[in-house]
Parts: C-alpha cells; sequence; structure tokens
C-alpha cells in the first residue's frame, strides 16, 4: 500500500521523544516510492486521451500518495530539528556525543547553522549581548547548595572565587554561574 | 527614551542626601521602565501572536543594570547594598532573559508568517526587532536547506520546491486567555454571540484573546 | 506559567521587616527602600524580606491581614457566598507560604495561621473546580473571573483554556456561544 512506509517515521517519532538514529532505510524507501510514483505517472499521463480516461483515477491517486510521503519525510526532519533545537536551548552548543551518533551530517549542519545564529542573535541584546539561556527560573536567594555529581575539576567564578568540582562535595555557590553546570549534569541542586 | 539614573549616591564623592533629578512628565523613570517591562513579559508569555517589540525598554534596563554593576565594584566586600543589588540585577535580568526567550519561541513556531506580516510594515512599526528578523530569516533558511539536503532535491522536480506556504503555520488568535482590565473600557464584542461586555477597572476575565488583542497593544488590558 | 513564577510577582508584595542594623535610603532600580533605622519597622518587598531573614538581618512583621481572627471571618464568608470574596492580597496564598516558610518563628499564631490559609484555599478551589466544570458544560466562551488571586487563575490555566479552545475548535467556531450565566461566580 502506498504510503505504509512513510508512516512508520511517524510512528517513530511518537514512540519516544528521543532523537533515534536516523532511519536511513525507510528515509531512502519512501523516496524511492515518491519517484516511482511520478514516473508511472508520467507515463499514464501521456495514455490519457478524451476516449481513454480510465489512468486519470490512477494518477489522481497516486498524485495524493506521492504529496503524503512527501509530508511525512518532511515531519519526520523537522521533528527531529525540534528536538535538536531543545537540546540546545537545555544543554548549550556542545551536542553530546551519544547524540551526534543519531545525526545524518546534514543535521549536524543544522545545529551548528542554529547555534550561530542564536549567538549572533545574543551577542546583539543589549551593549555587551545577554546570553538568554541563563536565568531560566525566577531567582530564589544568591546562593544554592548543589552537590557535585562527576569530577569537574577547578571552576573560576565571576567573584573570584575557585572552587575545586570533585564528585559527591557539596558546595554554595553562586545560583547564576551554577545554572549551565546543573545543566549539563556536573552539579544537582541540593534542595533543603 | 531617557532613563533616571538612580545611583547618584555610589559615586566617589558619597553623599548621604543627594538628591534625585526632578521627575519630569516626559522622561521615563527605571521603576516606571521596569514595571513597562514586567507587564510586557506577561503579555508576550500568554498572547497567541508576537507582540510589538519592546526593544527600547529592553535595552533600557540592560543599560540600567550594568550601570549598577559598575558601580557594585566601588562597593567595599561585606557592604550590606553588594547582594540587595545583586538579587535585584537577577530578577530583572531574568523578565528580559524569559521575555526575549519567549518571543524567539514564537519567532521560530511562526517564522514565515510573521516575516510576511512584517513585510507589510514600516521598519518603525515591525513587530519584530532588526536582530529578530535577521534571526527569523536564518531560522527559515536553515530548515530550507535542511529539507532540501536530505528530501527535497532527491524528488521529482514538480513537487522538489520548498513551499513556503505550505510550510507557514498561524498563531490561533481565537485562544482563551486571563485578563485584568487596566482601564474602564466599554463595549467589548464577545465572539460567538456578539454581545456586549463592559470590562471596569481592574475586573478579571477570560475571554478569546482575538476580542481583545487591540486592547493589549494599547494597554487597556493586562494578559494574566 | 510555572508557580515558582507566580511566587516571582508575589515577591514584588510590601511587607514590614524590624531590621537589626541601620542604614541609609537603598536607590533600587524597582524603587528606593529604606531608610533602615535598628528596631524601626519599614516597608520592603517580600524578596529582599525574605533575604535578610536569611541573613538574620530582620525580623518580619506579619501581614495585617494574617491574623487568626480575620482569616476566620474570611472562611466564614467564603463559605456564606455563592460567589468568590475578595482576598486581602492578589497573592495571598503564595505570600502566606513564603513568609511562614522563612519566618514561623515571627509570625504569631503561624501555625493556625498557615491552617486557616489552607482551608480558604480549599474551599476556594473546590468552588472554582464546581464553577469549571459548570462553564464548559454550558460551552461558555467568555466569564468574568473577579477576586480569583494570581494562583488560583494559575491552577485553572493549565485545563480550562486549552478546554474552550477544543471546543471552540470542534463547534468550527460559526455558531453562536451562549454567554453564561454562570459568569459571574467565574
Amino acid at each position: 500500500m502506498f504510503g505504509k512506509e512513510a508512516i512508520k517515521l511517524i510512528h517513530e517519532l511518537d514512540q519516544c521523544e528521543e532523537i533515534k538514529p536516523f532511519n536511513e532505510a525507510i528515509f531512502q524507501q519512501v523516496l524511492e516510492e515518491i519517484n516511482s510514483l511520478y514516473e508511472q505517472n508520467s507515463k499514464d499521463v501521456s495514455t490519457i486521451t478524451e476516449t481513454n480516461t480510465a489512468p486519470r483515477n490512477s494518477v489522481i491517486v497516486r498524485h495524493f500518495a506521492m504529496n503524503r510521503n512527501k509530508r511525512c519525510l518532511l515531519t519526520y526532519l523537522y521533528h527531529r530539528l525540534r528536538r535538536l533545537r531543545q537540546i540546545r536551548w537545555e544543554l548549550g552548543s556542545i551536542l553530546p556525543s551519544e547524540i551526534t551518533a543519531n545525526l545524518v551530517s546534514a543535521e549536524s549542519h543544522w545545529f551548528q547553522a542554529y547555534s550561530k545564529s542564536l549567538a549572533t542573535y545574543m551577542r546583539s541584546i543589549g551593549e555587551d549581548g545577554l546570553n538568554i539561556m541563563n536565568d531560566v527560573h525566577p531567582p530564589k536567594s544568591l546562593y544554592i547548595e548543589v552537590r557535585c555529581v562527576q569530577d569537574y575539576g577547578k571552576f573560576e567564578f565571576d567573584d573570584g572565587q575557585i572552587v575545586n568540582l570533585k564528585e559527591n562535595t557539596y558546595h554554595l555557590l553562586p545560583r547564576s554561574q551554577c545554572e549551565a553546570l546543573i545543566r549539563q549534569g556536573v552539579l544537582e541542586h541540593v534542595s533543603s | 527614551m531617557e532613563t533616571k539614573n538612580s545611583e547618584s549616591e555610589y559615586s566617589t564623592e558619597h553623599n548621604e542626601n543627594v538628591s534625585h533629578l526632578e521627575e519630569s512628565d516626559d522622561e521615563m523613570t527605571a521603576e516606571r521602565a521596569l514595571q513597562a517591562l514586567e507587564n510586557a513579559w506577561l503579555n508576550e508569555k500568554f498572547s497567541p501572536e508576537l507582540l510589538p517589540h519592546q526593544l527600547e525598554l529592553v535595552e533600557c534596563m540592560l543599560e540600567q543594570i550594568s550601570h549598577m554593576e559598575e558601580n557594585l565594584k566601588k562597593l567595599e566586600k561585606g557592604d550590606i547594598r553588594l547582594n540587595i543589588h545583586t538579587m535585584e540585577i537577577n530578577r530583572i535580568r531574568f523578565i528580559i532573559s524569559s521575555y526575549l526567550r519567549k518571543r524567539l519561541d514564537k519567532i521560530e513556531e511562526y517564522a514565515i508568517y510573521f516575516l510576511s506580516e512584517d513585510a507589510n510594515r514600516s521598519s518603525e512599526e515591525a513587530f519584530m526587532t532588526p536582530a529578530e528578523t535577521h534571526f527569523a530569516r536564518e531560522y527559515v533558511s536553515s530548515v530550507e536547506s535542511l529539507f532540501t539536503t536530505l528530501a527535497l532535491q532527491h524528488m521529482p522536480r514538480r513537487i522538489k520546491d520548498f513551499e513556503l506556504n505550505a510550510m507557514s503555520s498561524k498563531p490561533n488568535l481565537n485562544k482563551h486567555v486571563f485578563i485584568r482590565a487596566n482601564k474602564a473600557t466599554d463595549g467589548i464584542l464577545i465572539p460567538g454571540n456578539m454581545n456586549e461586555q463592559d470590562f471596569k477597572e481592574d475586573s478579571q476575565h477570560i475571554i478569546q484573546y482575538a476580542a481583545i488583542a487591540h486592547l493589549v497593544k494599547n494597554g487597556h488590558v493586562q494578559l494574566i | 506559567m510555572d508557580p515558582s513564577e507566580v511566587e516571582f510577582l508575589g515577591e514584588k508584595q510590601l511587607v514590614s521587616i524590624v531590621p537589626n542594623f541601620s542604614f541609609g535610603i537603598i536607590h533600587l532600580i524597582s524603587g528606593s527602600v529604606g531608610p533602615f533605622r535598628a528596631g524601626l519597622p519599614v516597608k520592603v518587598p517580600i524578596w529582599l524580606a525574605i533575604s535578610l531573614k536569611q541573613q538574620q538581618k530582620c525580623r518580619i512583621i506579619a501581614q495585617e491581614w494574617m491574623d487568626i481572627e480575620k482569616l476566620n471571618d474570611s472562611i466564614e464568608a467564603e463559605k456564606r457566598s455563592k460567589l468568590f470574596t475578595k482576598m486581602p492580597s492578589n497573592h495571598f496564598m503564595d505570600e502566606a507560604q513564603m513568609l511562614l516558610m522563612v519566618a514561623p518563628d515571627d509570625i504569631p499564631d503561624a501555625d493556625n495561621i498557615r491552617t486557616a490559609v489552607k482551608d480558604i484555599w480549599d474551599l476556594r478551589m473546590s468552588k472554582l473546580r464546581s464553577s469549571v466544570i459548570g462553564f464548559v458544560k454550558n460551552a461558555g466562551t467568555y466569564a468574568k473571573l473577579d477576586h480569583l488571586t494570581a494562583m488560583e487563575i494559575n491552577s485553572i490555566r493549565s485545563l480550562l483554556p486549552d478546554a474552550l479552545d477544543i471546543m471552540l475548535h470542534m463547534e468550527h467556531g460559526g455558531k453562536p456561544t451562549v454567554l453564561q450565566s454562570l459568569n459571574t461566580t467565574m
């Protein structure tokens, strides 16, 4: 049945929210289906005459099938792109390797281009630019208690204090600069 | 927009009794600019469409922040004002960032539509700032290039175009929103039944956005 | 909106504190605070009060309405009224929560106040739930929401507007919708 493969791509998006390995095999199959539908239509179209209108219906059905396939392919690409974008907002401009491994090169390029646009935009804000990916939550108090989840090494804070972030150590640190480290999974907020 | 600088007390000639610049009507105090920005933030958060940008307010508050940060450098460690001002700066930075994030969010979702809308406006009336417009264009073209590389260029000639219209979606202006009337406003047409409602000052309502979109833009109504 | 953001807005409300230090006027961007005189009450935004309290630089004076008799009166009024009664503050719930959390030792009768605030909240939430159900059943599209506080509005934000949007969508928008007679209780 036409479109049967294409819908598998949509199901794949539905099944999990993570970025799975790019489904090259099915993606290619759908592209091939589109092209063969097109070829068949080109052949049939030339046979349509005033007396022979029968092929017209098959042409129309193939036409819809082709467009549906196209729509599924672009939906697949778009939703993967939106997930990547979400990762950029949450984790920053360096992609974790387990995600990079699941991308095709055009997607990696997209991510870089997007990061670059975002950086350009953020540099344009005010005199010195503003990283709007910080300050995600309303500020509560200036310092928060954090636990270090993995060895990170020395980190210098804006106020000049240098902290050695070793696994399983607790620190009272400026909230503003902890956010990125928390998102990267280096620190963990200890709620009191 | 002129803002008053209320930080004269931290100048090197420290003077407890420094009096502030006289307030005048065409001058916006930092306090009022901050309130206006907070209102813009909440409006942007809850309105389905992109509202006219408030670049001046954002720049004004960022200036206030950097000015304040400069002043804080002059304070000695342990000065009680250090923490207090820093906390306030963090609060303001949160509003600015959250506000700008929300706008980018919408811009990405409806980039094609907003670009075409702004194309019909003069540059002074554009809803997006120049930087946002630039970002929107780059976003659309980056999506187009991904689509082309992986899919469209491998398709038959007749369907391989990146169709802007097909890709463009519009915000749903009929969404229901919560509002507070800043001013008494009469004769609001309720969509659907064409009845009219009068809003008393400070009254709160739930209503379709489209019915009050113009009142959000002129400040008679605040989204809450 | 995340409840922490409602709280963030609530933190702008003023509260009286008694500082244990003296200092001149502090010119914040959002307006001036002070002067502070040790032992003398002064009004500051709640976010500042909380921070000073955490640094043991002040004690917090309960809001005027954080009084068990007044709160009990409110409970009775809320029970008697079909409509929502006016609360002493648009942020009464979050203000109470924040101040009781950071300064239980400063607020007389803190436990009872906490319970009374919770009772008012529960009463109003159940009223709110039945209003919302009635409103949706009658296919309403507009309602007045007077006297609902910020946290209460936020509590129905994730549900009510979306439900109405979907209903409107199903109706295709063309048909007229009945104006809510119920709107006064919403």
